[in-house]
This record gives structure tokens, sequence and C-alpha cells, in this order.
């Protein structure tokens, strides 16, 4: 009964708190992204009987140099620049308020409010947006009417982007703005308490203590914002199919484009291990800046 | 602690469900008297609750048959239906359009009803629209049966005309039949109402850009493809002459508003639209709009030749099915069609020229002025990567309609496109042919 | 109690004297959530306007109430089998919100503060995985469902949801950020490591249990690509999906799609609210925070 039996003993009950869940990611993570790496140095197009065939890094050369390509790689770019700082400082003003609120069922309810948006399915809130932003019958351009003003919200080049940022934002601030919300509460009053004591004002405070001890979750949130901004889908898969132009035909629905309706799934699964490298570098980029010291 | 003693129950139970539904799905075999058959089509919508009923009185008057109609939106159910048919979970009886039939034929997903028609439930092949038969039809052996065809028409706002002064002798509303009377008729239609500068009534309006535009082709009588099929042909100059046509009704004319696709129809709606062109399937979202007196009639001769855009819903069986599922489907197919009257009650027009010269159908108005066109339709081409060129066709005159490119350019860059997909796809069965000559 | 209320007040260090900006600060938030809730509250009254009013937009309000939207959605349980979708949803949501839960918790505990080796791999190998595009999965996962015959059952969308990198993750952090002292505590006193798990973890992470709780159930609720793919039979259909049967590809039905909507997320907010009780009285009942 020495170290060596205690430690064994330690290892094994441990690895059996994982291996509920390995076995489901093992099954259905990691094997469909073996077979999707193979296929990607594959040409398989189903329109085709021919079987799958090793063709080394064609599809990825032909996707580095096709001009769909990195336009839809940029749309998607786009959005994450435009995306991700917008919605992660907007929920930490909303949640840094919304825990300013004192009144305990008044926060609850505003919380559900700035949440509700959330639960709203992508096919429903789609179709309510394009509604919104229809620029002959759409609510926005009824009330601009009045001040004699008609946004071009989806149907220009230059605006249909931001008007899609601005629809996630009423659709997804609401997650990160729990999680924040959740943090903040789990910080100690008396971190506060002792720095108002010290002479700190507001600012200072929310500087040297809230955002320190946020650090962990702010870069959790940031994390996830980016990794889910790169596989922006839905939003303009209902609202523009990837209009006017392609300018809003984001890196995913050009891959969804491929596999599913063109069936060239080498080709595909070529484009989306680029998309999950470029999303890696960017995420380790982030987890590199924010890293806790 | 309640809410983990509610965890804990919530979860066996979850288990215990599993494997009872695991039993019940992997272990059951009903055995069943009748022939069951699976009908998919992407019907949802007015059309589809047509669909049903004309099922359910199927199955009422069958009952040796039961169909189950699963229906799922356009853009998905296609990909849907070649994905299940890889996993051999097709369904008996599906429904494709014309225009992506060659996919599903090139993988030998559907079953030639030739053998069918002269058999017991037979009909007569000579009782369809010639052009609309043809559409079907490859190497000699036709590939599914139509149901219907819905052409482009045109629609238009009778109020608007008659403000306009557009009427014929005795003060009905005259639709165009001409590009000089239809560019007049949308010129005086064309009018800013409350005099802020901005127009509010448009003469015309470009709902779908794609069938509107290949409709225009087809009038200037260009040719997409070579005779062979191997090299595309979009920006041969009749083509250029009928896109400029189209941009020259916004930009020149000034006639139409700057384009905003499908949802400009609601304007057509609301009453600020004189004329769109759109297809029979419209009509029951017409139907709804009970304040708005229209009407439709064939599309105007705006280019060289009478022609417009139309495709077809076609029935198709499912290749590799047993005897008895085969005659049972087929059985349902003939029901279908020979009841096709009823299904253009929800806004098609049947291919039965039988059927069409019924009492029933003459009087359904709108589908009966559209029908006068079916002979002179132009389906899209049929070509198996048809996905690819929509994609490119669409990108190009989109480009063209907003003025970011100038006809002759967009179709330019469509055309070089295309023809690399053509050369992919001569490569992948040219391989794939050497493929089995080895085997 | 009465401390709540005081760090609510000091969080951002205010004292007495600056009551109007807190007034300020919560006028802005309220007028915040008024945006936020104003196109869900337009889905429900829009619902109750005859389609030629959708179209034809006079104002925000019905000119003529009508429930007739509800009437043909509700009154066709062949055709538009609502409540079958309803349940559907609910069944499989709750399955997977219970089979995620439970699953990552488990293993988000044993990468936070097992000593295994190894586990540092194991747990970026997770994270690295959440930058997976969810779409090019969704092939090998329909192929391999349907060499299991799971295709059209529910298994398809419960099972392979609990391999949840996001809940690993999410559940991972938090547990790092609680103190070490209670757990150590506890195995002091000879408590077994799941013992320490059960006991003392899980009842201190309630906030954010009842938070991967929510985004789980949520985001099963509003799946969308996967119950088109991996369900064949409209009568096994979850809520988004069905409601995407009103739209065609050449135009959408406003005024059922709006009808569909409400049905569909008055579910979720009664579940939603009633779970927020769970969070509040977690945060309460928080042995730290005593």
């Amino acid at each position: 009964m020495g170290m060596s039996n205690k430690m064994r003993q330690f290892t094994w009950s441990g690895y059996m708190f994982l291996v509920p869940y390995l076995l489901l990611f093992s099954s259905f993570l990691i094997l469909p992204l073996i077979y999707g790496l193979a296929l990607s140095f594959c040409q398989w197009e189903i329109l085709s009987p021919a079987p799958p065939r090793f063709v080394g890094w064609a599809n990825y050369q032909e996707a580095l140099n096709s001009e769909y390509f990195w336009k839809a790689f940029w749309a998607t770019f786009r959005f994450v620049l435009m995306a991700v700082p917008i919605i992660v400082s907007s929920a930490l003003l909303i949640s840094c308020g919304l825990n300013q609120v004192t009144a305990r069922n008044r926060q609850s309810f505003y919380r559900a409010a700035y949440f509700l948006p959330t639960l709203i399915s992508i096919s429903v809130a789609g179709i309510l947006w394009r509604w919104f932003y229809n620029n002959e019958f759409g609510l926005f351009n009824a009330f601009l009417a009045d001040w004699g003003l008609k946004v071009p919200w989806l149907t220009e080049v230059s605006v249909a982007m931001k008007s899609i940022v601005l629809m996630t934002l009423w659709w997804t601030v609401g997650g990160s703005v729990i999680i924040f919300l959740a943090a903040l509460k789990q910080i100690p009053d008396q971190y506060y308490e002792a720095a108002s004591i010290d002479g700190a004002g507001t600012f200072h405070r929310f500087l040297y203590i809230t955002l320190p001890l946020l650090r962990p979750v702010l870069l959790f949130v940031v994390v996830m914002s980016i990794i889910g901004s790169f596989q922006v889908f839905g939003q303009t898969f209902m609202m523009t199919r990837g209009g006017p132009e392609l300018s809003t035909r984001v890196l995913v629905q050009y891959i969804y484009e491929t596999a599913f309706t063109n069936y060239r799934m080498g080709y595909a699964a070529a484009m989306s291990w680029l998309l999950f490298l470029a999303i890696a570098v960017f995420s380790i980029i982030q987890f590199r800046l924010m890293r806790e010291r | 602690m309640r809410l983990l003693r509610l965890y804990r129950v919530f979860f066996s139970a979850a288990v215990l469900f599993s494997l009872f539904l695991l039993i019940v799905v992997v272990g059951c075999d009903r055995p069943s008297d009748h022939v069951t058959i699976r009908f998919w089509n992407g019907f949802t919508g007015p059309d589809g609750r047509t669909m049903l009923g004309l099922v359910r009185q199927f199955n009422q008057d069958n009952p040796d048959v039961r169909v189950l109609m699963q229906r799922m939106e356009w853009p998905s159910y296609y990909n849907k239906l070649f994905v299940a048919g890889l996993g051999q979970r097709a369904p008996e009886v599906c429904v494709i359009h014309t225009d992506v039939l060659e996919r599903f034929i090139q993988a030998g997903f559907v079953y030639p009803v030739d053998n069918f028609l002269k058999g017991e439930h037979g009909i007569d092949v000579n009782d369809f629209d010639e052009n609309v038969w043809k559409a079907v039809e490859k190497e000699s052996k036709h590939y599914a049966l139509p149901l219907d065809v819905h052409p482009l028409g045109l629609y238009y706002n009778k109020t608007l005309f008659c403000e306009a002064g557009i009427v014929d002798a005795s003060g009905n509303a005259k639709p165009p039949i001409n590009q000089q009377v239809f560019i007049d008729a949308a010129l005086k239609i064309t009018r800013d109402l409350d005099g802020d500068g901005t127009i509010d009534q448009w003469g015309f309006v470009y709902t779908w850009f794609r069938t509107n535009v290949y409709a225009m082709m087809a009038q200037w009588g260009g040719p997409i493809f070579n005779n062979e099929g191997n090299t595309c042909l979009l920006n041969s100059p009749e083509n250029v002459q009928a896109l400029q046509f189209c941009v020259d009704l916004i930009h020149k004319y000034q006639v139409a508003p700057p384009p905003e696709n499908y949802d400009a129809w609601i304007g057509f709606r609301q009453g600020k639209i004189g004329m769109a062109f759109e297809g029979i399937y419209m009509l029951a979202d017409l139907e709804k709009q009970t304040d708005l007196d229209y009407a439709g009639s064939p599309i105007p001769k705006l280019g060289k030749v009478k022609a417009t855009w139309a495709s077809s819903h076609n029935l198709c069986i499912r290749s590799d099915l047993d005897e008895d599922k085969q005659v049972a489907s087929w059985r349902f197919i003939k029901y279908l069609t020979d009841h096709s009257v009823d299904w253009a009650k929800g806004g098609q027009i049947p291919v039965r020229k039988s059927l069409r010269n019924s009492e029933a159908f003459h009087s359904l108005e709108i589908q009966n002025e559209f029908a006068n066109q079916i002979p002179y339709v132009h389906y899209m081409p049929r070509v198996p990567y048809i996905f690819e060129f929509y994609s490119e066709f669409d990108l190009a005159i989109e480009k063209a309609l907003r003025g970011s490119a100038t006809p002759k350019a967009a179709l330019d860059v469509a055309t070089e496109n295309i023809n690399k997909v053509i050369e992919r796809h001569k490569r992948l069965f040219s391989e794939s042919r050497t493929h089995g000559d080895e085997q | 109690m009465r401390r709540h209320l005081a760090s609510a007040k000091s969080t951002l260090g205010f004292g007495a004297g600056w009551k109007w900006s807190k007034i300020g600060i919560e006028i802005l938030v309220a007028l915040g959530s008024l945006l936020m809730l104003a196109p869900i509250m337009l889905i429900f009254i829009t619902a109750f306007k005859p389609d030629a009013e959708i179209i034809h937009f006079k104002s925000i309000l019905p000119e003529q109430w009508t429930l007739g939207n509800f009437r043909e959605i509700l009154g066709s349980p062949e055709e538009i089998p609502i409540f079958r979708w309803v349940a559907n949803s609910l069944f499989i949501s709750s399955m997977v919100t219970i089979l995620v839960l439970t699953v990552t918790s488990m293993a988000a505990y044993a990468l936070a503060r097992l000593s295994l080796p190894g586990k540092k791999w194991i747990f970026m190998l997770i994270v690295a995985t959440l930058m997976i595009p969810g779409q090019i999965l969704l092939v090998p996962i329909y192929l391999i469902l349907e060499w299991i015959h799971w295709i059209d059952t529910p298994l398809a969308l419960i099972v392979p949801a609990g391999a949840s990198a996001f809940g690993v993750f999410l559940l991972h952090q938090f547990f790092l950020s609680i103190p070490r002292d209670l757990e150590d505590a506890a195995a002091i006193d000879g408590c077994s490591k799941f013992g320490i798990f059960w006991h003392v973890v899980i009842p201190l992470s309630r906030p954010a249990l009842a938070t991967l709780g929510i985004f789980t159930f949520v985001g099963s609720w509003n799946d969308f690509l996967g119950p088109l793919v991996f369900l064949d039979s409209v009568d096994k259909y979850t809520l988004p999906v069905g409601i995407a049967l009103f739209q065609t590809s050449y135009y959408a039905e406003y005024a059922l799609t709006l009808a569909a909507s409400v049905i569909c997320t008055l579910p979720v907010l009664i579940v939603f609210l009633l779970f927020q009780k769970h969070i509040i009285k977690g945060i309460a009942l928080t042995g730290l925070k005593e």
C-alpha cells in the first residue's frame, strides 16, 4: 500500500469521471473530424459515381486560389471584426448596469428582457428582422419615412453586413450578459468596500477590481464570441442568402453550399479546415493576449 | 438538494425512455396489410395543403396503399433528397423540378416510367404537352411524370391600369402585348404620388431576377449552351441585349425600382406596382389580398419571339424498389395526375390537355391565361451542375441589374466560370468512366 | 440578504450621494430592455393581424384583431401537428440538457481538479474542437447515425449533443474559480472523490450549472440544421423545422409563421422564468456568500 498504489487508485477513478464524456466526444466529434480531414485530401463529388480519390493538396490549392473563397472569408472576417467588440463591450456595459439595480425582482425582469431574444429560434428571428429591414414595407423604413429617410438595410453592399451585425447584437447579447452578470455577482463586496475606503473612484474600481477579476470570464466570452462569429451562418442565410452580390456570403454558407448543394465533399472539407485554421490562429492570439498572468 | 433529486429522477427516466425507444425503433417490424409509400416534396405553404388533401383522398380510396407525405422547404429539400438517396433512405415517390432532374438521373436515383405508361394503369402519352414531356426525357427514356407546369406570367393591377387610362374599348384594363405598349404602360403608371421627389408607384418590379431575366433571354433567342452542351454561351450578343433591356427598365426608362429580390412581390400586393412577372404559384398568395383588383395574362413579347420561363413539378419513382412498391407508387402517381385539376386550384397548371379542356379548369381564370403560354415555355438548361450554374447566373444578373457591372462584363465572367465547371465535370466523368473500365 | 443589497450598491462604488446616477443607470437599462423586448412583443401583436394587414403595414396594433392565424395552425393537426412538435422539442431539449449537465460536469471536474496525466492535452483538445464549424461534421455524423439506425429517432438529436465542448469549457473555468478549501476540508473528512464532487462542488456551482443548463436547453430548442437533416417524419419534427414549413422558397407566410412563433416561444419563456428562480436561490444559498 505504498504511494504508487494510491496514485493508481487516484487516477483510475479520476478517469471514470471523464469516460462518459470522452465516449461521446470521440464518437461524435473526433471520429467525424478525422473523416472530414481525410476527405479534404480527396476528391469526392457525389454527382459522379466515382469513389473518393486521393488528390493531396489540390483542394486546398483550389481554395486558396479561388476568388469566391477569399470573398467569403473576407465577409466572415468583416463580421467578426464588427460583431465581437460591439457585442462583448455591450454585454459588459449592460451587465454592469444590471448589477447596479438593487431591486431584485426588477433586476430579474431586466435580465430576462435582455436574454429573451436568444430564446427566439433563428427561423423566427430571421423572418422577423427581414421584415424589419425590408425597403418597401419594413417596420424600420415605415418609421423612418416620417423623416423622409429610406435606408437600404439589406440591399446595399455597404450597409448589409452592418444590418446583420445589429440583428446579431439583439439576438445574442443576452447570452454574454448572463455570463458576465453571474461572474460579477461572484466578486466579493469587501474588495469594493476596501477600495472605496482607500478613495478609489468608480472608474478606478472598475478598471482595477472588476476587470481583473472578470478576466477568466472575459477571456471565455471573447474567445467564444470570436469562435461563434467565425461560424456565422444562420443570420446571413435567413436574411440575405449571401447577397447583395455575395457581400454577406460568409464562409460557412459557402462551405455549406459547396457540400450540400454542389456535392463537392472534398473541397468543402478542405475549406472547413482552412476556416478552422483561421479560427484557431485568431483564438490562440486572443488567448495569449488575455491569459492570466 | 431538491434540484439534484430532480436531476436524478430525470436522468433515470431519460435512460429508461431511451432504452424503450431503442427497442421500439430497432426491434419493431410491424406487419402490415398495406404497402407504405413515402412521398416527399417541397410543398410547404398553401400548395402543401392542397397536396395533403389529395393524398388523404387517395388513401381513403385505396385502403391497400398508404401514402405518407413528408415535406420540407425546397432549398433544403434537394440536399436532403440527395443525401437520403446516398444512404438508401430515399422515399418511394418524390417530386423533382425539371431543372434539377438531370442530377438525379445521372446519379441513378430515379426510375424510368415508360413501362408503367403502357401497363394496367396506363396513361396516354399524347395527352401531355409535348415540350413538357420532352423535358423529362433522356436517351429516349422518360424519368418522371410531369404533374404540372408553372410558367412565368404577367400579373397586373387593374386599378392602376384604369387610373392610368390603359384600357380597352369597354373600359377594362388592357395588359400589354409588346414592348412598346409595355414601356408606355409602365411609364404612365410610374408616378410620384405625394410630390416628395421619390417615386411611390412603379410600373414594373423585378421579383425573382432569375426567372425574369431568363424569360427575356429566351425572348431574345440567345443560346445558353452550344448544341453539344459542352460550352457555355451565356455571353452571346442576344443574351447581352436581353439583359441590357432588363437593366434599361431600371436605369434608362426608370419604370422599375432598384432590385430587391422576392420581397418586392409584396409591393405588388400592397397595390403600389402596376405589373410584375411571376409564376402561377404566386396566385395563392395573391388571393389573400382581398383588397387588390388584379388579373393575369401571358407576358408580353418584349424581345424578338414569344417565350417565357417555366418549370414543372415531376413525380419520380425511386430506382431500386421491389415490384409491389413500384405498382403502388405508380398507382399513386396516376391518381395525382388524373386529379391535376384539383391540384391546379392551389395555383398550378395541369399538363394533361384533356384535363385543361374541362369545365372545372376553365373556371380558373388566371391559370387559363397563363396556360396559353405553354406552347412556348422554356425550361432552364438541363445540366447536372445546375446549382453551380445558378450561382454564376444569379450573380451576373444581379450585378447588371444593380448597375455594378455592365451586362457584357457580368455575363463574360459568368460564362468563363461556368466553362470551368463544365471542364471539371468532364474530367470527373471521364475519370469515373476509366474507373469503371478498370473494374 | 442585507449584504447583497450593500454589494449591489458598491460594485461600481457608488456611495449614498450618488442616488441620481443610479436612477439614471436604471433608466438606461430599462430603455435597453424595452428595445430588446419590442421585437418580441411585435411578434405577439402581429400574430393577431390578418395576413393582408401585415403586408399593408398601417399601424403597430392590428386594426382587426383576429385569431384566424392561430385557428389555422391549431385547427389542422394532421397537416400541422404543432403540439406534437412542441412535445418533441420539449422532450429532446430536456434530455439534451440533462445529458450535457451530467456528462460535462463530471468531465470538467476531472479536468479542473483531479490530477490526471495528460489532462492538459485532453482539455486543450476539447477546447480546440470548439473552433470546428459544426456544418462540416454534419455529413460524417449523418453517415454514422445512419449506420446505427438512429436517423429519424430522437436519439440522433440527443446523444451527439452530449459531446458539448462548450459545456466542459464553461464549467472548467467556473470550477477553477472555486476556492479549494472546501474541497480539501471534505477530503480530510474522508469524502470520496465523487462525494466531494456531489456534495461540495455541485452545490457551489449552481449558477454555472443553471447557466449552462439554460444555454444547452435553448441551443437544443433552436437547433434547426440538426433536426432538418436527421429527422424525416413530419410528426417527429421539432418546432423550428416545423415552422419552416410555412415558408416556400418564394415567399414567407408571415401571418402563420408569426403565430407559430408565438407558440414556439411561450414554452421556452416559461421554462426560463422557472429556471431564473433557481439561479437566484442558488446564489442566495451559496455557502461562500455567508
